[in-house]
């Protein structure tokens, strides 16, 4: 990647041996992200990749923290989510706040925390305590919680939560959290809406990564799996198809590195990874539909970061972006 | 079409949608177990009647709309009966009463772990050895395959210069010795659905367990998929609507009217119009016994393709809400369409061959 310099590629190279050496994504989506692996991310400064040095964090600019974002979840989505929460949610909702130094337990992982980014409409009741059940919560077992309920609150647990299947990032416990805990108001507005937009290019990190998981795994089968005699590679509409799609995932990394425009790429990251994802499994055929190929976990994250994060609001913003006016619309 | 059977219909979806609740559909969904009971009360109900190819289209369609891994678990008991009742000797087709009365679990063994699409190229050997046949090999994902009496296995008999002229299909029993089944799981869905991978080790078949006639086995299969086609087509189509079903309860419950979705809606339900259209055309013909392969074929990879772009358009509309377990599991049991039976690919294959034939 011309854009990318040494440094970063020796990141990526980093990123990747620590994948290999230390994880085993299996797991993880089975048993989720314990206090080992947490420790272990700490250690190596991923936890606290945006966090400012004096909380003990890695403070990387921008395309270091993508390549950490993108190889990760290339490897392991929830792992990468939650790095993601942390540096591109946590942060910017506490910073400048009383609570800017949970930042250091943060960064260390000793304190484990959440960002609601699913919930708009929120039934709560707010006295000395603040009561009511939200649902939908990623990284249920956190010891605070930050919620944009048209100001932006953190709540601190310990919180009774149920817990709930969940088909996307498996690594990350998920359900609802039963709330009649101690809050503070840290900005009387939501942080929310400026939040996502600014990590717009932190999720195109993240759908760059799941995508090039996709292909990467497509690619490899298609050139060892035969059929009619002759290897899948040797198939006209398929690997048409997947080379398209490996065309996609480079215009996405170069677009991305290159910081052309952030509701472009996301836009384009957002068209392309349901598609990508979904093609990977019919590849492989009926091993595809089985997590032991470890490739519809991909397609599983893909569709819930999609449904989550891309939606009306988020081509409103692009359309007044493309316009550069803030549109009405009928 | 077919609306002789709006009656039946409609107590196939008051079945559904009182036994296959949100909490019992989760259950044997996570649980990956297959829902037993559920097939012994569907057909003590008289719920699915084999008897009728009209109604086991609507039967599988009216099901999976409300939940595919249980409604495929209560219509896929006969899977490959087909087989048996049009080429079977006299003794098969008895047989075939005890799978229909639920007495018996039927069960279908074509693909193997080195290729479902290539069925020509199957490894598994049954040799001749006096009036027996000697059954070796192995099969991968086969549907029912921990849970059936019995199966029919397709299996070659004899090397020949074309690979598909030296098969043949058997009625294999399960208990008999070097039978050997082992569960998958893992699956992303249609988790109530059982999967094995079995393994035969010197079955000693007699030649009463043939299936018609020796070398014919890959023209049975494909004459079965050609019929069995019509029913996964049904299952997309069932999902797609199911999909559909939450999309409009959401959309009315959250009174959501902006334009953008109201166009997704639209798109969705013409697919699923378009989707209908062409199963039941396919149907119709088969039924008359005039089936036009292209026609399954074409059904069943749009119908597949369908189930998952209404799927996916449901997750998308839904957003957030989308996690609550019915629509995800929705999602998850889409995309099986378009694998099994004959990848979308694979029916593309089999479309062009057709209308190039001129058939
Ligand atoms: C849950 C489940 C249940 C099943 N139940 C049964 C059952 O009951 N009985 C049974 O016999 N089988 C069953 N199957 C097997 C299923 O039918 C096969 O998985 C399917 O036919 C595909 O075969 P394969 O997995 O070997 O993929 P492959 O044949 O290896 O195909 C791999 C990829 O190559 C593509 N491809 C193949 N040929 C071409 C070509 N010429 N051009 C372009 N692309 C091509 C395919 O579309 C696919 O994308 C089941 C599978 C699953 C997952």
């Amino acid at each position: 990647m011309s854009n990318l310099n040494e440094e970063n590629n020796i990141l990526r190279d980093t990123v990747r041996e620590f994948c290999e050496k230390n994880l085993d994504e299996k797991k993880i989506e089975e048993e989720k992200i314990d206090n080992n692996i947490n420790s272990l991310l700490a250690s190596q400064g991923f936890m606290g990749a945006k966090i400012s040095s004096k909380y003990g964090g890695s403070e990387l600019d921008d395309i270091s923290y993508h390549i950490i974002l993108e190889e990760f979840s290339k490897y392991s989505p929830s792992i990468a989510m939650k790095i993601f929460m942390i540096n591109s949610l946590y942060l910017p909702s506490v910073i400048n706040t009383e609570y800017e130094s949970y930042l250091q337990d943060v960064s260390s992982g000793k304190m484990n925390v959440s960002v609601d980014f699913m919930n708009n409409k929120y039934k709560l009741e707010y006295g000395n305590n603040i009561n009511g059940t939200v649902e939908n919560i990623l990284n249920t077992d956190s010891e605070n919680i930050v919620l944009f309920d048209g100001k932006t609150t953190i709540v601190n647990g310990p919180f009774k939560t149920r817990e709930k299947d969940f088909m996307g990032f498996k690594g990350l416990k998920f359900g609802s959290i039963e709330l009649n805990n101690k809050y503070n108001v840290i900005d009387k507005n939501s942080r929310k809406e400026k939040i996502m937009e600014d990590s717009y290019n932190d999720l195109s990190a993240i759908a760059l990564g799941i995508i090039s998981g996709a292909v990467d795994k497509a690619m490899d089968y298609s050139r060892v799996r035969t059929v009619f005699g002759a290897y899948l590679k040797n198939y006209e509409p398929l690997v048409f198809r997947l080379s398209e799609m490996y065309s996609k995932e480079n215009i996405l990394r170069s677009i991305l590195y290159s910081n052309l425009d952030k509701y472009y790429t996301f836009n384009f990251a957002m068209n392309s990874i349901v598609e990508i994802a979904r093609f990977s499994v019919n590849t492989h055929g009926g091993y595809g539909y089985f997590k032991d190929f470890g490739v519809e976990k991909f397609y599983r994250d893909a569709i819930i970061l999609k449904s989550v994060f891309y939606g009306n609001s988020e081509l409103k913003q692009l359309s007044n972006h493309v316009y550069s006016e803030k549109l009405t619309f009928i | 079409m077919f609306e002789e059977y709006d009656d039946y219909r409609k107590q196939i979806r008051e079945f559904g949608l009182k036994e296959f609740t949100d909490e019992v559909a989760a259950k044997y969904d996570r649980g990956e177990e297959y829902p037993d009971y559920l097939r012994k009360k569907s057909l003590s109900l008289g719920i699915v009647d084999m008897q009728n190819p009209a109604k086991i289209l609507i039967a599988i369609e009216e099901l999976c709309r409300i939940d595919a891994g249980l409604g495929i678990s209560v219509t896929t008991p006969y899977f490959g009966a087909e087989v048996l009742m049009l080429f079977g000797n006299d003794k098969q087709k008895e047989f075939l009463n005890d799978v229909y009365s639920g007495k018996y679990v039927l069960g279908l063994g074509v693909t193997e772990a080195s290729g479902g699409s290539d069925v020509a190229h199957i490894k598994t050997t049954a040799t001749k050895k006096g009036d027996k046949y000697i059954l070796n090999g192995s099969k991968m994902f086969i549907t029912n395959g921990a849970i059936a009496d019995y199966l029919v296995v397709l299996a070659r008999t004899s090397d020949e210069d074309k690979p598909h002229h030296g098969l043949s299909t058997f009625l294999l029993n399960t208990k008999l010795n070097g039978f050997k089944a082992n569960k998958l799981t893992g699956k992303l869905g249609v988790r109530a659905t059982n999967t094995a991978e079995l393994t035969f080790d010197n079955i000693e078949l007699s030649s009463e367990d043939l299936i018609g006639e020796e070398g014919k086995g890959f023209y049975y299969i494909m004459t079965f998929f050609n019929i069995s086609r019509i029913y996964v087509a049904a299952q997309g189509l069932g999902i797609a609507e199911g999909a559909f079903d939450k999309i409009l309860e959401y959309v009315k419950a959250n009174e959501i009217k902006d334009e953008n979705t109201m166009f997704e809606i639209a798109d969705v339900a013409t697919r699923i119009e378009a989707t209908k259209e062409l199963t039941y055309n396919a149907a119709s013909y088969l039924f008359k016994f005039e089936p036009r392969p292209q026609l399954t074929s074409m059904a069943k990879a749009y119908a597949g393709e369908t189930a998952v772009y209404a799927s996916e358009k449901a997750m998308e509309i839904l957003g957030a809400n989308s996690l609550e377990e019915n629509v995800e599991r929705i999602f998850r049991n889409a995309k099986i369409m378009e694998i099994w039976e004959g990848t979308s690919e694979v029916e593309k294959l089999v479309i062009s061959r057709f209308i190039l034939k001129g058939e």
